[in-house]
């Protein structure tokens, strides 16, 4: 396929040396789509990255940006490290759609969710590194192994990933993998 | 649950998904193309996802000597494009898809878990069993995303 969103040689998510090994080949997909996501919000202001541009949904690339670094903290923080009292953050007055009600077109809310997105993206790393994917952890009386998790979190950004594709889209008619 | 099951169990559960989303709509509804700019529809999607199993599984896993899906002549829209509203469209594709995914689930069954570290292209993400299976789930929850979308404008219907 041709539909790609950079050019050959530009693309950051391109490697030199294929992963091999369970835990090397979904990590790898991991930092895959997280890149394609921050990539997929490249270079729009702070309107276009609010705007909810595939109505009825109440979807906006800021939305999604806050949402991702609740989901990044919440099965990291809460779940991997066992931190089950921390809250999640964007749930201001219950609202569990927070993070999408809560992304306004404002310079401020908008470096705020980089912030909070980069911060704990860089923490789930460091923990990923040092878990063990046989590990069983234990969430709403099920046990679940770490690999499940990991599977998940880039389950997860994939269908966001696809989210984006359509919110870009409509916002700036920019299109690719 | 070793890799191998905890893949395939994300790979049926997003199968589902698809069914769910495609679930209830009429051939017109299902050729929408309901987020425009966008080509995409669910029928086409729905195309494009029995393509895809058809290749890695079916033509890159076992090796069988057929053509593609959907694609003849290398016009990869195609898939997209032919995905008209006409009811014999839409059985077609569904039918396709599904013995799409027993065909694919027979290879799958085939396999055991040290398989997946089979290796045929070193050069490529996918060119391992691994690596194949992963690009599949990964490939069908981007998709599943882009049906969120499609499904929520035509009738409003959200969820997982």
């Amino acid at each position: 396929m041709s539909d790609m969103w950079l050019p050959p040689g530009e693309d950051p998510r391109e490697i030199t040396e294929q992963p091999r090994g369970e835990r090397a080949v979904v990590e790898g997909y991991l930092r895959h789509y997280r890149q394609t996501f921050e990539l997929k919000l490249a270079g729009l202001d702070a309107e276009q990255l609010a705007r909810r541009s595939v109505p009825p949904s109440t979807m906006s690339l800021l939305g999604l940006l806050r949402h991702l670094a609740s989901v990044e903290m919440s099965w990291n923080r809460r779940v991997l490290q066992d931190r089950m009292e921390l809250e999640r953050p964007y749930r201001e007055g219950g609202d569990r759609d927070g993070a999408f009600n809560g992304a306004v077109a404002t310079e401020e809310c908008v470096a705020e969710a980089w912030e909070s997105w980069r911060r704990e993206v860089a923490e789930a790393e460091v923990w990923l590194d040092g878990d063990d994917y046989d590990r069983v952890v234990r969430l709403d009386g099920d046990e679940i192994e770490v690999r499940d998790i990991v599977v998940h979190l880039v389950e997860e950004y994939a269908r966001h990933c696809g989210h984006a594709d359509l919110l870009r889209e409509c916002i700036d008619g920019r299109t690719g993998q | 649950m070793n890799e191998l099951e905890n893949l395939r169990r994300w790979l049926d559960d997003l199968r589902a998904t698809v069914e769910r989303k495609a679930d209830g709509l009429t051939a017109e509804q299902l050729a929408a193309r309901s987020t425009p700019p966008s080509s995409l529809s669910i029928l086409g999607l729905v195309r494009h996802l029995a393509q895809m199993e058809h290749y890695w599984f079916v033509l890159t896993l076992s090796r069988a000597d057929e053509p593609q899906l959907y694609v003849a002549d290398g016009d990869w829209d195609a898939q997209f494009r032919d995905a008209v509203a006409d009811q014999a469209v839409v059985d077609e594709a569904f039918e396709t898809w599904r013995a799409v995914r027993v065909r694919a689930d027979a290879v799958l069954d085939r396999l055991e878990p040290g398989d997946l570290e089979f290796v045929w292209d070193a050069d490529d993400r996918t060119g391992s069993v691994r690596g194949a299976l992963t690009q599949v789930l990964y490939e069908y929850a981007r998709h599943a995303g882009h049906l969120d979308l499609l499904r929520e404008a035509i009738d409003g219907q959200t969820g997982e």
